[in-house]
């Protein structure tokens, strides 16, 4: 428990709530001080959600969307003068990663990002983070305060703990202007799957020879009740499937009970994105492929030939 | 910009994170005696400065902060087709945090005359913090862009297509500008024996911190790496038999049943 104060934002609000909830931990109930920031354009319950979850104080900011990260750093930084945190919590997404490496050049702040887990230590801030692609886990000791650490969507929150009596400031919107505009902002193709959510999961890699064989992967996915994900070279490079399929360090990070990894080689990159899944079965007809080695059940053989056979064994 | 279009693209020695092996007992990476390579994302960072210089015209200035072994990611970057090679290194470059690698590009670009457009990859493969790129254009206090997927370069500045985890985003920006750069922007290109060759030759400028205005508090680490370990998973590593497709499906079936993971 300590006497610190701590700042929280993200413009993902479950990510904001997970933060807060995290704050509130290190701090301990009625010492320190939580203070949320309430991005302008959250929805209207966002600062009730935050002080429901652990806020001593929500900062609601007026104005129009932000997007532009010199903005937005400029906009923080005002509010970290202003609250004086010893850390400032993000979430460790694209918007959230750029905002914290631009707020932490204007202010010359330590900052880390792929957060996983915090302690604010006497000797420093320590963090537990992904490293090496993902194949390790790097502790990182931070020896400034304040610091920007960005939590990686999806970290396990302690659980909510309300404040008895929280604060509102309203905070003004700043008259920076940005140094870029958007022009368009469209939904990618696809988007509509929450890979991360799933249950089950099977995914495909590039044992598939053509786009025309999905079906059969589609139809497994059927039969075990299963989301369908994929390696990055057939959504990024063949386009087989849409972005948010693909699982790995740069697609999605999934935690399913059941994770069936089919004609998948098990790159270190997308290790990373399946690791944390309860029971993992690999099929590959090379029987040295790294996959192996992170698998519950191995089957060595032809996809095409196990997967139709799998999925009737299965009742599909 | 002025008459030539000043283009800047960094360039990271980092482990090799296919090659980075744990220790068996202890499971710490000795990160020390890991080999290293060319980021990969840095790779595209400099093909998009070369193909931007093959439209525009200009000069491609590939920099790298590093240790001696860093020259080699300058001698691709060359080989790709960067004009000229800068390398920031310093005793103590080991310790050099994204903090500290961000103030050197900062200063070695308003040392040596500003740039107009500046790439970089949008995460490094082996520490991948995403960092730099928004840290040099906060520090610099000018337009940054991250997870560029296509860039459209004319005289005046860049057009952006930023890919975030959802959604697209169309950004315009005058230069100067940092734009992070992802794998789908491009494929960089193979280059030639004669190219690698030309590249092996290219002097390339050494600087240190002093030469850059940069004291050395300024570079004191405020983020330490304690320890990296490979987190042990124990799995089952089950192997399924049998004569026929069939005969294996059933084997599978009846085990993940046992798990309790079918529906
Ligand atoms: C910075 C960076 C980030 C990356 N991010 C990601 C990421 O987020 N996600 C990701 O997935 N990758 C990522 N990658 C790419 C990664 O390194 C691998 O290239 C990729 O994961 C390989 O995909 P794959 O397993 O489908 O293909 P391959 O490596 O080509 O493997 C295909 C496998 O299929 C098997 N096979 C072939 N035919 C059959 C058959 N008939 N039956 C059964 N098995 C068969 C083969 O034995 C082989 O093991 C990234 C790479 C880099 C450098």
């Amino acid at each position: 428990m300590s006497d610190e104060r701590l700042l929280c934002v993200s413009e993902e609000p479950e990510v904001a709530v997970a933060l807060v909830r995290l704050a509130r931990s290190l701090t301990g109930p009625g010492t320190g001080r939580v203070v949320a920031v309430v991005l302008p354009g959250s929805a209207p319950d966002a600062a009730e959600r935050l002080a429901a979850a652990g806020a001593d104080e929500v900062r609601p900011v007026d104005g129009p969307a932000l997007t532009d990260p010199h903005v937005v750093a400029d906009l923080l930084a005002e509010i970290v003068a202003a609250v004086s945190p010893s850390v400032l919590l993000v979430g460790s997404t694209k918007r959230g990663r750029e905002a914290a490496g631009h707020l932490a050049g204007v202010l010359d702040l330590p900052a880390t990002t792929g957060v996983t887990g915090l302690r604010l230590d006497a000797d420093g801030i320590r963090v537990d983070r992904e490293a090496l692609s993902g194949n390790a886990v790097a502790v990182e000791r931070i020896v400034r305060r304040p610091a920007i650490v960005a939590m990686m969507p999806g970290f396990s929150a302690p659980p909510a703990a309300p404040s008895p009596s929280p604060g509102r400031v309203r905070q003004p919107p700043r008259a920076t202007a940005p140094l870029t505009e958007r022009t368009e902002l469209r939904p990618k193709a696809g988007g509509q799957l929450e890979i991360e959510k799933a249950d089950r999961i099977v995914t495909i890699g590039r044992g598939l020879r053509k786009k025309e064989d999905l079906p059969i992967v589609e139809a497994l996915a059927r039969a075990l009740g299963a989301e369908v994900g994929c390696t990055r070279p057939l959504a990024a490079e063949a386009g087989w499937l849409t972005d948010d399929h693909w699982i790995g360090l740069t697609g999605h990070r999934v935690h399913p009970a059941l994770y069936v990894a089919v004609g998948v080689s098990g790159a270190v990159q997308h290790l990373v994105g399946m690791r944390s899944s309860r029971v993992v079965v690999a099929i590959n007809k090379d029987p040295n492929a790294p996959i192996f080695a992170q698998a519950d059940y191995r089957i060595t053989g032809d996809l095409y030939q196990i997967v139709p056979a799998l999925t009737k064994a299965l009742g599909g | 910009m002025g008459e030539k279009l000043r283009i800047w693209t960094a360039v990271k020695h980092g482990l090799d994170v296919n090659l980075t092996r744990a220790d068996r007992t202890t499971g710490l990476v000795r990160v020390e005696s890991a080999p290293r390579k060319t980021s990969d994302f840095d790779k595209n960072a400099v093909e998009e400065a070369v193909r931007v210089r093959e439209r525009l015209g200009g000069v491609v200035t590939a920099i790298s902060v590093g240790g001696p072994a860093a020259r080699e990611a300058l001698r691709e970057a060359i080989a790709i087709g960067a004009d000229e090679a800068i390398l920031v290194t310093g005793d103590r470059w080991a310790e050099w945090d994204t903090r500290a690698v961000a103030r050197l590009l900062a200063a070695a670009t308003r040392k040596l005359g500003g740039f107009d457009l500046f790439l970089l990859g949008e995460g490094s493969t082996d520490h991948f913090a995403g960092l730099v790129g928004p840290r040099l254009a906060g520090e610099l206090r000018c337009a940054g862009i991250a997870y560029a997927r296509r860039l459209t370069a004319a005289a005046e500045g860049v057009v952006v297509e930023k890919d975030l985890e959802k959604e697209v985003e169309v950004v315009r920006a005058a230069y100067p500008v940092v734009v992070s750069v992802g794998q789908e922007i491009n494929t960089p290109r193979i280059p030639t024996f004669m190219a690698n060759l030309k590249a092996s030759k290219k002097e390339v400028r050494v600087l240190g911190p002093p030469d850059l205005d940069v004291p050395a508090e300024a570079l004191a680490p405020v983020v330490v790496v304690e320890r990296v370990a490979v987190p042990e998973i124990p799995r089952k590593q089950q192997t399924i038999a049998g004569t026929t497709p069939d005969e294996i499906a059933a084997r599978l079936r009846d085990a993940l049943r046992g798990e309790g993971v079918l529906p």
